[in-house]
């Protein structure tokens, strides 16, 4: 049993005070209050930065307006701030899917940055270079050695179509119409695929050098909203990002842990890259249940009871990329994001396989004492492993003790390391220690 | 609200979506329920058959409580009944939910609830052994 109310959890060593905070209240202005408070009144000095997730709870329980306004009734003016919703978090307190937390850093020799960009469905790049530059304003002349952006971009909506609602599961007529007002709804009313990839992979090659550590912001995977916040400001559709630079240690490890299955041979990817149309020269759904030894009734509006399970994979630097289906377009299979390459694989989701990659991952950092960890985890781990996330929750414990850190469920994931290329996926895990 | 500790928890449990009805229960008895005691209004329809249901799975965590039994669930028409069962006891956290609902989040809050539940118990016998 892990105890908050009245349980310090903080660092505080040479370099860094850092403090976690939580709220469980329902009520917005209250949970933004608290979970401000509940992280200063542990910190001896004014946070350099501050991180700040949430559930979507609060979009129905005062608005997130009054959310951030509440952690702005507590938290000193300036204090550089992002955050975004999230399916759920996990911190040294335990597992929870409503509530809110946040991750507040002091360190005397640090320099922050906060940049934020716009219309992250309609305009990825131009979005991704409006929040790059601000970020660079702010650090191009820092003169410490280690650099890293944390990042939180919106995630993908399920559209809403006249006469059609929000399904995951389209046969027929609709089908067809559904394909072509996707392309529509994404431009014109921003709901559709994140493009999260695509302000990623900008951010990753114009700042080389850096640590990434990204998470694709959603509400608890109905897909219909999610937020993002970024100073005093809420919004959704865009892309939000912390840099610093400071000397301090980081190291980042990732993983997915997940197995080919079995293989899909001659894959033909839809033009914007977000799905499969054709599987060996067939269509692909059909297809995809023939190869599974599935019957169609599998793929009806409880999808992801079943896709969370069986990723689509493709290859990329020699290592396994998943996309979790999404959406069933007549026979076209739309993905989470974008397909690449020539290989594809369906990859297989075992709990056991998860939580013994979680256990490896985490102690590649061998780190006796992180001053603070974070880790973006994906959203369908937490769906499939359900209450087993508890152990999930024990490894990272067992790690961490009582120097704070925070794992968010996000919908999509990603992470970099200088000098190395993006890897952004689904299914996955990227944990970033500082110390 | 009233001051039953335990009524609170269900309450914080019944305002997330997906929890269509939510109270402790044993074989035959519901012990606790929320607050306000107003269930979602498409359970009602089906409340009659789920009791029946649930009274039958109480036997069975009646039998293996002991045993180490954690959860139990069954789907019947278009919900789901789920059981958090109290270490060592006949009682159990129930909720029923949407059979479409997205359980994996709702697993952990109950999870949540039952292990709050189990600690304001423990906070209970422990009063009454000093006070007695």
């Amino acid at each position: 049993m892990f105890y908050w109310k009245g349980c310090q959890i903080g660092t505080i060593n040479d370099n860094f005070e850092v403090a976690l905070g939580m709220s469980r209240k329902w009520d917005a202005r209250e949970a933004g209050r608290e979970v401000a408070r509940d992280v200063i009144q542990k910190l001896k000095r004014p946070p350099s930065f501050f991180l700040l997730f949430s559930t979507i709870h609060y979009e129905k329980h005062g608005g997130f307006e009054e959310f951030l306004a509440g952690v702005w009734d507590v938290l000193p003016k300036g204090t550089p701030l992002i955050g975004g919703t999230v399916a759920g978090f996990q911190n040294n307190y335990g597992c929870y899917c409503h509530g809110a937390t946040a991750l507040a850093v002091y360190n005397p020799h640090i320099d922050v940055a906060v940049g934020v960009g716009y219309n992250t469905k309609r305009s990825p790049k131009k979005a991704a270079f409006s929040c790059l530059k601000q970020i660079k304003d702010g650090l191009d002349h820092s003169s410490y050695s280690q650099k890293c952006i944390i990042d939180i971009i919106s995630g993908g909506l399920v559209p809403q179509m006249l006469g059609i609602g929000r399904k995951k599961v389209l046969r027929g007529m609709t089908s067809v119409l559904a394909l072509y007002l996707s392309s529509l709804s994404l431009y014109l009313l921003q709901k559709g695929i994140g493009r999260e990839e695509d302000v990623l992979q900008v951010i990753s090659d114009k700042m080389n050098d850096f640590y990434i550590l990204h998470g694709s912001s959603m509400d608890d995977g109905k897909a219909f909203s999610n937020f993002q916040f970024c100073n005093y400001e809420v919004g959704s559709n865009m892309a939000v990002a912390l840099g610093f630079a400071c000397d301090a240690h980081i190291s980042l490890f990732s993983t997915h842990n997940l197995k080919e299955s079995v293989s899909l041979p001659r894959v033909k990817i839809i033009r914007n890259g977000v799905g499969i149309r054709k599987i060996n020269n067939k269509p692909a759904l059909k297809e995809f249940l023939r190869i599974l030894n599935w019957p169609e009734e599998y793929f009806d509006e409880q999808l992801f009871k079943r896709t969370y399970f069986y990723p689509i994979g493709f290859k990329k630097n020699n290592q396994w990329i998943s996309r979790v289906i999404a959406i069933i377009c007549g026979n076209v299979m739309i993905t989470t994001n974008k397909l690449e390459g020539d290989e594809f694989a369906v990859l297989s989701f075992n709990g056991k396989d998860v939580l013994q990659g979680v256990t490896d991952t985490i102690s590649k950092h061998g780190i006796e004492r992180p001053a603070f960890g974070l880790i973006s985890s994906c959203a369908a781990r937490l769906q499939a492993l359900g209450i087993q996330s508890f152990q999930v929750h024990h490894e990272l414990y067992s790690y961490f003790q009582d120097h704070p850190f925070i794992l968010f469920y996000s919908g999509g994931e990603g992470s970099k390391k200088p000098h190395e290329e993006l890897y952004y996926g689904n299914e996955s895990f990227h944990s970033l220690v500082v110390s | 609200m009233r001051d039953d500790p335990i009524a609170n928890v269900l309450d914080d449990l019944l305002k997330l979506d997906d929890i269509l009805a939510c109270m402790v229960a044993r074989c035959n008895m519901i012990s606790v329920m929320p607050n306000n005691d107003s269930f979602d209004p498409s359970v009602n329809q089906v409340w009659d058959i789920i009791k029946r249901a649930m009274d039958d799975v109480f036997g069975v965590i009646r039998e293996y409580s002991q045993a180490g039994l954690g959860e139990m669930e069954f789907r019947l028409q278009d919900f789901e009944t789920l059981f958090y069962i109290f270490p060592d006891t006949e009682n159990a956290l129930v909720a029923i939910v949407p059979a479409l609902a997205n359980k994996g989040l709702i697993e952990v809050e109950m999870e949540n609830a039952r292990r709050e539940i189990l600690s304001i118990m423990e906070e209970s016998e422990k009063q009454e052994a000093i006070t007695a």
